[in-house]
């Protein structure tokens, strides 16, 4: 047995079907404009949550401190003497140089980022061969030779072939021996990436022996390293430092709803939708007002009428919410967030597949739900107020 | 058949969807913690800083070690062009000094 109250309730939305389905291109209309909304703004926030928890998930093993000289706002490179320099810090347990950079291919448009260390000093160096799919890292004797990322793979054409050639700034050839391909499972991280031995990297950017691009220093005791990072600051005055807290924060900000192009295109779109709501906030159409009026006089009171508006309103809103965030569930997981990829990456040559598992948080459903469902459910219930308390003869006549 | 009762069946077809898309996520978390753990490896070994996302500027490539002035430095008075730039935020300015 239904108790009365709800079986009132389950007649007013069986009314409110009726009635929306006899607006019904209308309302489809309404809801269509409204669930791409949700659906726009529910992937860019699944999208970007996802990078944001990838960053934090594994960058958690970047360089404690990385020292970058500057010269005229600029980063340069770094004289090798520094690492002398750095030995008077008590508490220092490795220096490791580092050459990287990037490298234009002209013929793809592609750009490259080379990267060369001695990958046996580093912390897990000795398990670098994990990352790889097939072939092993170079050794330090093994000159010539590279590692690289599966894209880089592609963009080359190489095939089955190994030998690929770049130019130096002088315009002669540089010839590489490829010895080991990136696992996909790494693509996140090493997609563009040319790893080489630094004599390799030296002798491609024609970069003099005592230089290198930046240094990694590894401190004994982590809980020290934001005092030796300042000791660092003040005795090499020319040099950029940046801990690995740092580096970490970076990705806890460079996504997020202030990033100019995406917040400019999603907050127009969430304008254009409140437009629409306010449109229909200012006035109901002269059927509607003669229905509300017929209704009166039919002996249906305010709130029955309220009751039917509001679950018009809150089955479109709702319907529209489920269908729109399911939808930006489908588009960052099964289809690489295709229709924000594009902006995100820009001109890039190279495209990463985007394995991501979309952020999805109690959170953001809120701030989505706040944004877009609330508003328009006062836009469409208060027009209802205040029709239905005016004289039912004054709105049919 | 009711209106309500189509609905009702409307609602019980997505909440399958999304619980469905849920056993999705929890089965790719699995698949993404095994990646993780050799990411972890390959940062770690080669020292990187930042994720390959956007690769047409450096400082959308790698911003945790870039300048937060970089995309204006092609010349004096220049304006940021790359479209990545546009949808990446400026990360803060963290350096030590």
């Amino acid at each position: 047995m239904i108790p009365k109250g709800l079986e009132k309730q389950i007649n007013i939305l069986d009314f409110s079907l009726s009635s929306l389905w006899r607006r019904k291109l209308k309302n489809l209309g309404i809801m269509l404009v409204f669930g791409v909304v949700i659906f726009l703004l529910g992937s860019f926030q699944m999208l970007t949550g996802a990078l944001t928890n990838s960053a934090e998930a594994v960058l958690g093993n970047t360089p404690e401190i990385t020292i970058q000289k500057m010269s005229a706002g600029r980063q340069e490179a770094i004289p090798r003497a520094y690492i002398e320099k750095l030995r008077s810090i008590y508490g220092i347990r490795a220096i490791i140089p580092r050459i990287w950079g990037y490298y234009f291919d002209e013929s793809n448009l592609a750009n490259f980022t080379i990267l060369a260390l001695d990958s046996n000093a580093m912390p897990a160096g000795n398990k670098l061969n994990l990352t790889l799919s097939q072939g092993h890292f170079p050794k330090e004797t093994e000159t010539g030779t590279v590692v690289i990322g599966r894209s880089v793979h592609n963009i080359l054409g190489l095939g089955t072939r190994r030998m690929f050639s770049f130019f130096r700034p002088d315009l002669s050839l540089k010839s590489f021996n490829v010895v080991g391909l990136f696992s996909q499972k790494t693509d996140l991280l090493t997609n563009d990436l040319i790893f080489m031995n630094l004599e390799d990297a030296r002798d491609l950017f024609a970069l003099p022996p005592s230089m290198v691009t930046d240094l990694c220093v590894y401190v004994a005791n982590p809980a020290e390293i934001e005092t030796i990072a300042k000791k660092i600051a003040l005795l090499l005055p020319d040099t950029r430092v940046l801990t690995k807290n740092q580096i970490q924060k970076t990705y806890q900000v460079v996504f997020s709803w202030r990033s100019g192009f995406a917040s400019i295109c999603l907050l127009t779109a969430l304008v254009a939708f409140a437009i629409l709501a306010w449109d229909k906030a200012s006035g109901l159409s002269p059927e509607e007002k003669r229905e509300i009026g017929i209704l009166k006089i039919l002996g249906w009171e305010t709130s029955d009428i309220l009751a039917v508006r509001f679950w018009e309103s809150i089955l479109i809103s709702t319907l529209a919410f489920i269908i729109g965030c399911t939808a930006a569930y489908f588009h960052v997981a099964f289809f690489d967030a295709s229709l924000l990829k594009p902006i995100m990456v820009g001109w890039s040559v190279i495209h990463p597949p985007f394995k991501l598992l979309p952020s999805v948080t109690l959170g953001d459903f809120l701030l989505i739900f706040t944004f877009s469902v609330l508003p328009y459910l006062g836009a469409t219930v208060i027009p209802a107020w205040r029709c239905s308390t005016v004289p039912p003869d004054s709105v049919i006549r | 058949m009711r209106p309500s009762h189509i609905l009702l069946t409307l609602f019980l077809l997505l909440i399958l969807i999304d619980t469905a898309l849920y056993f999705h996520a929890k089965r790719l978390a699995i698949t993404l913690k095994d990646d993780h753990a050799v990411q972890a490896i390959a940062v770690a070994g080669l020292g990187l800083t930042d994720l390959c996302v956007a690769t047409e500027a450096r400082y959308t490539r790698h911003p945790a070690v870039t300048d937060p002035m970089a995309p204006f430095m092609d010349h004096p008075g220049a304006i940021e062009h790359f479209p990545s730039g546009s949808f990446w935020n400026a990360p803060i300015y963290t350096n030590t000094r």
